[in-house]
C-alpha cells in the first residue's frame, strides 16, 4: 500500500508524458491541441497528484511499515514515522498548485514531459521520505537527483540548460557519496541498513555514518560550499524552482537530518555542525540574496539561507522546530517562486530592476504579499512563528547562536521586502511597463492556493499551536525567551525599513552590480573552478595522453625486451640442446621473419611480430584457418614445453 | 543440457560457415535464430538450478577425455556462472540481431558470432582448468577475426594487438594452471576437486608465483591497470556488435576466472595478495574513469569506462577474499555484488557499444565534439543512450546500481579505505556520462546532422530487450540476485 505512494505517481507520469504526441496523431500541433493538452495535462497531473495526497494522508494516519525483499539478503524498509508523516503531506499538497501552474503557464512545447516528470519526481520524493532504510532512501535520494537535471536540463536545445543541470547533477552526487559511506559503515557495524537499527551504532563507524549523511544533506540542501548548484537549476522552468528547487527536493537534506536526529545527534559534534553550516548559509546565502540582481537568483539564494535556518534549529536539538519551519518556507518559497516565474513572464527578463508590476498585476502583487512578509517572518504570518521558534532552539545552545539566527532573520526581512518592492513594487513613473503579458486564471488560482496555504499557517500564533505542532511532528518545541523576540521583531523591522528606503533611493536592484562579486555566492564558483574543475579536467586530459603515450609505451618496450630476448633465445637453442626447445625457436624465426615484413612501425615487439604472422598467412579467411591453427598449435605447444621445462627444474 | 549450449552454436558455425549461397538475411536470421537456442536452454537450466540446495556446481555432465593427466569434459554451474553465461548467451543474440556491415561475407561473419558463442559459453561452463583453458584462448581467435575482418581504421593492427596481448596472458594463466594441478595427487584438473582440496595452500613462493601467474593472465583479459592498453584500440576499430560483446563477455572472463579459480582454489594464498590485487582495483577504477573523461572519441569514452567498471568487480572479488574468516556478511555481498556487475556491466555496456556501431553505420565520426541537439532527429536513439548512460553511471532503478551498491558497502566491511577512494569513481562516470549526452544529444543540432535518421526497427528492438532487462534488473534483483547469493555464501566458506 505504502508502494502506491511512490508507484501511483510514477503510472501517471508515464501516461501523461506521451499525450501531447499521441493526441497529435503525428500532425503538426494547432492551435486548439495546445488549449486540449494544457487542460489534460494539468487535470490529468492534479488528479495524480490529489490521489497521491489520499494516500499519504492515509499513511500519515496509520503508519503503515512495508518490507521488500531485493535479493541477496537486501531488504526494502518503507516506515511513515511523524517526521515523515509530515513531510510525505506536504509533498503533494505544494505539487498539486505547482503541476496546474505549470500546465497552464510553460511553452507548450514539451509539455508532456515537464508535467510528467513533476508528477514523476512527487513519487520519486515520496519514495526518499517514506524510506525506513539508507538503502531505500539512497534510490529516492538519487532519484529525485535525475529527475532534477531531466527538469533542469528541461529546454535541451537551449545551449545553457544542459550545462546547468550536468553542474547540478554533479555538486548533489558528491553529496550522495556521503550516503554510499554511511550505508556502507552501517552494514558492516550492525548488519543492517535500517533506520531502526542505527542506534546501536558506536566508535568510528557511528562516525562514518553521520559525517556521511551530513555531507549528503548538505548537498542536496544547498549548504556552503555546495550552494552555487542551486544557481545552475534556476535555468530550469519556473515550476521546477518552484517544487524541487524552492519546496521539496532541497528540503530532503533538512528532511534527512530531523528523521535521523536521534542517531545523529549520538555524535559529538553533530549539533556544532550542523549549526556551524546552516548559520554560515543563513548568513552568506541572505547576503547573497540581498545583493544578486535577478529574481529567481534572490530566492535561491534565500533558499540556501532558510535551509541553513533549519539546519541550526536540527543542530539545536529540536526537530519540531526545523519541521514547521520547513513547511512555512515550502509553502510561501514555491508561492513566491511561481510568482516570480508570473513577473518573468510579463517583462521577458529575470532582472529584478526591469519589473515592478504592482499596478498592472495588483491580484498577484498582493497574493505575493503573503508570502513576503511569511519569508520575512513579520506577524501573524506562519513563517514568523517558525522562525522564531528556531531561534529560541537556538537560544538553548547558546545566546550568540541565537543572536547569529536572529541576524540571518534580518537579512531575510530585508530581502524579502526587496523582492516584493522590485517586483510587485509601485511602478515607474515613466510607464514603461504599461503594456505586460497577464497571467491566466490558473496561474493565479494556483498562487491564490499557495497564498491560502501561507496564510492559513498563521494559526501557529494561536495559544496552544504549539502544543499541536508537538504532537504532529514529534519532539519538543523550546520556549522562547522574551528578550529574542524583541530583538528579533527590531531586526525584522529594521530589514524592512531599509529596504524601502533604498527602494525610494532606486537603489535597491543594483546594489549587487558585479555578478561575479559577493552576489555571486561570494566567488565560490569561480573558487570550485579554479580548484576543483579545470585541475580535474585537466588531469584528465593528461591521464588520457600518458595512457596513449607512456603505459602503452611500456607495454611496446616490454615486447621489445622480449623480442631481444626470443633472439637469444633462438641463438642459444639453434645449438639444439632439446628437440622441443628446436620446435619453439623454429617457430618463433619464422613468425620473427614475417613480422620483419609486416610490421611496417616496427616498434611493437615479438608479440606483434608473431601474430603478423599469422596475418600475413590469413587474408585470406579459408587459408587463414588452418594456417592459424597451426601456428596457434605450435605456440600452445612451446608454452606448455617452457612450463614442463620450468616445473622439472623447480622439481 | 549445458553441453547443447555448447555444441548447437559450435555445430551452426560450421554449418554456416560451409553452407553456399546463403543471403545476408538468410545468415543473420540464421545466427539470430541458434544464437538464442543457447540462451533458451540456459533459461530452462535456470529453473532446474536450486540456489539453496547447499552444492555450489549444478546440472553436472562429464565424460573422460584423458584420465592418465586428470583432464575430462567437465561442465556445470553454480550461480555465478549460470547468470553470467545467460547474460552472455543473451548478448550474443542481441548482437547477432543488430544490423552490422558484413562487407558481403555475411555466412563467415555470422559463423565467427557464433564460434564465439560456442567457445565463450564454454569458459563459464567448463568445470575442468584445462578445458578451460582451451575455451580461453578459443575465444581470443573467434575475436581476433571479428575485429581484424570486419572492422574498420587499423582494424588488422588492433586485432592483433589484442591478440597478442591477451595470449601472452593466458599463456602465464596456463602456467599457473599446470602449477596448481601439478600440486595435485593424483594429478587432476576437476575444479571442484581444487576447490575442495586446496592445492598449494602454505607452500610460500611457489603458490605465489602461481597465483600471480593466474592473476597477470586474467588481469590482462579484464583488464586492470595497467595491462588494459590493448581494449581501447581494440573496441575502436571493432565492429559495433563486436565491441559488445568484447566488452559484455570477454571481459568478464578475467573477473569470472579470478572467482573460479585463484579465489576459490587458493584461499589462502589469494588472501596474502588480496590487498595488492584490491589497490589495483580502486587505481582501475578511478584512473579508468579519469582517462574516460579525458576522451573525445565516443568509443573509447566508453571503452575506458569498462576498466572503471571491472575495476570495481576486481576490488569486490579481492575484498571478499581479503580475509579467511570473519565479515561474512560484507564478503558474500561483494561476491554478489561482482557478479551482477558482470551481467549488469555487460547489458550496459553492451547497448552503449551498440549505440556507438550506430553512430558509425550513419556517420563514420566517433568525435563526440562533432555532435549535438540529436535529440530532435532521433529522440529514440536519445532516450536509449540517455537510459543506458544513466545505468552506467548507476542511478537506482536501472541494473548497475544494484551491483555497486553491493560492491561499496560489501568492500567496505574489509577495505574501508579503499571502497571510500573507488567511490570517487562513480562521481567522475556522472560527469563524463552527462557530458557525453550533452555533447551529442542536447544543445544546437548542427545543419549537417539535421536528418540524422532514428534507431531503425531491428536497433529498437534489440536495444529495447536490453533496456528492458537492465530496468528489471534495476527494479527488483531479486531473481537475479537469489541465484548468486547461494553460490556466493558457499564460495566465501570455502565449500564446493
Amino acid at each position: 500500500m505504502l508502494w502506491l505512494t511512490f508507484l501511483l505517481p510514477v503510472a501517471g507520469a508515464s501516461a501523461l508524458w506521451p499525450w501531447p504526441a499521441i493526441a497529435a496523431r503525428g500532425r503538426d500541433p494547432q492551435p486548439a491541441d495546445e488549449a486540449r493538452d494544457r487542460w489534460v495535462l494539468g487535470v490529468g497531473g492534479v488528479t495524480v497528484v490529489v490521489a497521491t495526497l489520499a494516500l499519504a494522508m492515509r499513511a500519515a494516519v496509520t503508519r503503515p511499515r512495508s518490507v521488500l525483499e531485493w535479493g541477496g539478503g537486501l531488504i526494502l524498509t518503507l516506515e511513515v514515522d511523524r517526521t515523515a508523516a509530515v513531510v510525505a503531506v506536504l509533498v503533494p499538497v505544494v505539487a498539486a498548485p505547482i503541476v496546474a501552474y505549470a500546465a497552464a503557464h510553460e511553452p507548450h512545447r514539451g509539455l508532456g514531459r515537464l508535467v510528467a516528470l513533476l508528477v514523476a519526481f512527487v513519487g520519486a520524493m515520496q519514495l526518499l521520505v517514506v524510506a525506513g532504510d539508507l538503502l531505500t532512501l539512497l534510490i529516492g535520494w538519487e532519484l529525485v537527483g535525475a529527475v532534477s537535471w531531466a527538469l533542469i536540463g528541461h529546454e535541451w536545445w537551449q545551449p545553457e540548460p544542459p550545462g546547468a543541470a550536468a553542474h547540478a547533477f554533479n555538486v548533489t552526487r558528491f553529496g550522495d557519496l556521503g550516503l554510499f559511506l554511511a550505508a556502507a559503515a552501517a552494514f558492516h557495524a550492525t548488519g543492517s541498513l535500517r533506520y531502526a537499527d542505527l542506534g546501536a551504532l558506536d566508535g568510528a563507524a557511528l562516525h562514518v555514518v553521520v559525517a556521511g549523511s551530513v555531507l549528503a544533506a548538505a548537498a542536496k540542501s544547498a549548504q556552503v560550499p555546495f550552494s552555487p548548484w542551486l544557481f545552475s537549476a534556476m535555468r530550469g522552468p519556473t515550476p521546477v524552482s518552484a517544487l524541487l528547487h524552492a519546496a521539496t527536493m532541497v528540503a530532503a537534506g533538512a528532511y534527512l537530518l530531523a528523521r535521523l536526529q536521534p542517531v545523529l545527534a549520538m555524535a559529538w559534534w553533530f549539533g556544532p555542525t550542523a549549526i556551524g553550516l546552516g548559520l554560515a548559509t543563513a548568513l552568506t546565502g541572505g547576503v547573497v540574496a540581498a545583493l544578486h540582481p535577478r529574481a529567481k537568483e534572490l530566492l535561491a539564494a534565500s533558499t540556501s539561507a532558510q535551509y541553513g535556518l533549519m539546519f541550526v534549529a536540527v543542530g539545536a536539538g529540536s526537530t519540531a522546530a526545523g519541521l514547521a519551519h520547513l513547511v512555512a518556507h515550502a509553502a510561501f518559497k514555491s508561492l513566491l517562486f511561481l510568482a516570480a516565474g508570473v513577473a518573468i513572464a510579463a517583462v521577458g527578463s529575470g532582472r529584478l530592476g526591469r519589473m515592478r508590476l504592482g499596478a498592472p498585476l495588483r491580484t498577484v502583487a498582493l497574493l505575493t504579499l503573503t508570502g513576503t512578509l511569511a519569508l520575512a517572518a513579520i506577524p501573524p504570518l506562519g513563517g514568523a512563528w517558525t522562525k522564531e521558534e528556531v531561534v529560541a532552539a537556538a537560544g538553548e545552545r547558546a545566546p550568540w547562536v541565537a543572536l547569529l539566527t536572529i541576524a540571518a532573520g534580518g537579512l531575510s526581512a530585508f530581502y524579502a521586502a526587496r523582492f516584493q518592492l522590485l517586483a510587485y513594487g509601485p511602478t515607474r513613473r515613466d510607464g514603461a511597463l504599461r503594456h505586460v503579458r497577464p497571467p491566466g486564471r490558473t496561474e493565479t488560482i494556483a498562487i491564490g492556493v499557495l497564498a491560502t496555504f501561507t496564510v492559513a499557517l498563521g494559526l501557529l500564533w494561536i495559544p496552544g499551536a504549539g502544543q499541536l505542532v508537538e504532537t504532529v511532528a514529534g519532539g519538543t518545541l523550546p520556549e522562547g525567551r522574551a528578550w529574542e523576540l524583541v530583538v528579533s521583531l527590531l531586526l525584522v523591522g529594521a530589514g524592512t525599513y531599509a529596504a524601502v528606503v533604498l527602494a525610494r533611493r532606486q537603489q535597491l536592484a543594483t546594489l549587487g552590480t558585479s555578478p561575479h562579486g559577493a552576489a555571486d555566492w561570494l566567488g565560490i564558483p569561480t573558487l570550485a573552478q579554479a580548484a576543483v574543475i579545470d585541475p580535474t579536467l585537466a588531469l584528465c586530459r593528461t591521464l588520457a595522453r600518458f595512457d596513449d603515450r607512456v603505459v602503452d609505451a611500456g607495454v611496446r618496450a616490454a615486447a621489445a625486451v622480449a623480442r631481444a630476448g626470443s633472439r637469444l633465445v633462438t641463438t642459444l637453442s639453434g645449438r639444439g640442446v632439446d628437440g622441443a626447445v628446436e620446435a619453439l625457436a623454429a617457430a618463433a624465426r619464422r613468425a620473427a621473419g614475417a613480422g620483419s615484413r609486416f610490421d611496417d612501425a616496427g616498434v611493437d615487439g615479438v608479440v606483434e611480430a608473431l601474430a603478423a604472422g599469422v596475418g600475413a598467412a590469413g587474408r585470406d579467411s579459408r587459408r587463414l584457418q588452418t594456417g592459424y591453427a597451426h601456428h596457434y598449435y605450435v605456440i600452445v605447444a612451446a608454452g606448455a614445453v617452457v612450463t614442463v621445462v620450468a616445473l622439472a627444474l623447480w622439481a | 543440457m549445458l553441453t547443447a549450449t555448447i555444441l548447437v552454436p559450435l555445430i551452426g558455425a560450421v554449418a554456416l560457415g560451409s553452407a553456399r549461397g546463403v543471403s545476408e538475411r538468410a545468415a543473420r536470421a540464421g545466427a539470430v535464430t541458434i544464437a538464442a537456442v543457447p540462451l533458451a536452454l540456459l533459461i530452462a537450466a535456470w529453473s532446474r538450478f536450486d540456489p539453496g540446495s547447499g552444492r555450489l556446481f549444478q546440472l553436472v555432465e562429464a565424460a573422460p577425455w584423458i584420465p592418465t593427466l586428470g583432464v575430462a569434459y567437465r561442465v556445470g554451474v553454480d550461480g555465478v556462472a549460470l547468470v553470467i553465461a545467460t547474460a552472455s548467451a543473451l548478448l550474443f543474440t542481441v548482437s547477432a540481431a543488430y544490423p552490422a556491415d558484413t562487407r558481403d561475407r555475411p555466412r563467415h561473419y555470422y559463423a565467427w558470432l557464433l564460434f564465439l558463442e560456442a567457445v565463450s559459453l564454454g569458459v563459464f561452463l567448463a568445470l575442468d582448468l584445462l578445458l578451460f583453458y582451451v575455451f580461453f584462448d578459443l575465444s581470443l581467435v573467434g575475436m581476433y577475426f571479428l575485429i581484424g575482418e570486419w572492422g574498420h581504421g587499423d582494424a588488422k593492427r588492433s586485432a592483433l594487438k589484442f591478440f597478442l596481448f591477451t595470449l601472452a596472458g593466458s599463456l602465464t594463466m596456463l602456467l599457473g594452471i599446470l602449477g596448481l594441478a601439478l600440486a595435485t595427487e593424483p594429478l587432476t584438473f576437476d575444479m571442484a576437486t581444487l576447490i575442495r582440496h586446496q592445492p598449494l595452500a602454505g607452500e610460500g613462493l611457489r603458490s605465489s608465483l602461481v597465483l600471480l601467474g593466474l592473476l597477470f593472465g586474467l588481469g590482462v583479459k579484464t583488464p586492470v591497470v595497467p595491462l588494459h592498453t590493448w581494449l581501447p584500440p581494440a573496441h575502436v576499430d571493432a565492429p559495433g556488435p563486436a565491441s559488445a560483446i568484447l566488452a559484455g563477455v570477454l571481459l568478464k572472463m578475467g573477473t569470472y576466472g579470478m572467482i573460479r579459480i585463484p579465489f576459490a582454489m587458493m584461499r589462502a594464498t589469494f588472501a596474502q595478495w588480496a590487498l595488492v590485487l584490491a589497490v589495483i582495483g580502486v587505481i582501475s577504477a578511478v584512473y579508468g574513469a579519469l582517462v574516460a573523461l579525458g576522451q573525445s572519441n565516443l568509443k573509447r569514452r566508453i571503452a575506458y569506462t569498462s576498466v572503471n567498471h571491472m575495476g570495481y568487480v576486481v576490488l569486490a572479488i579481492a575484498a571478499a577474499g581479503g580475509v579467511l574468516a570473519g565479515d561474512e556478511p560484507g564478503r558474500e555481498l561483494a561476491i554478489t555484488g561482482a557478479t551482477t556487475q558482470m551481467v549488469a556491466h555487460g547489458l550496459v555496456t553492451g547497448a552503449l557499444f551498440l549505440v556507438a556501431g550506430s553512430f558509425w553505420q550513419r556517420t563514420q565520426d566517433y568525435d563526440i565534439d562533432a555532435y549535438g541537439g540529436l535529440a530532435r532527429p532521433a529522440p529514440a536513439l536519445t532516450g536509449v543512450t540517455t537510459v543506458a548512460a544513466f545505468a552506467s553511471l548507476g542511478l537506482p532503478g536501472l541494473a548497475q546500481f544494484v551491483a555497486e551498491f553491493q560492491i561499496f558497502v560489501g568492500t567496505f566491511s574489509v577495505y574501508p579505505a579503499l571502497a571510500a577512494v573507488a567511490l570517487l569513481g562513480v562521481l567522475i562516470t556522472a560527469a563524463l556520462f552527462l557530458q557525453l549526452l550533452q555533447k551529442i544529444f542536447l544543445g544546437d543540432l548542427p545543419a549537417r546532422w539535421a536528418d540524422f535518421p532514428d534507431l531503425h526497427r531491428s536497433e529498437a528492438v534489440t536495444l529495447g530487450v536490453l533496456v528492458a532487462l537492465i530496468v528489471a534488473i534495476g527494479v527488483y534483483p531479486r531473481w537475479l540476485l537469489d541465484a548468486i547469493a547461494g553460490s556466493s555464501r558457499i564460495l566465501i566458506g570455502g565449500g564446493s
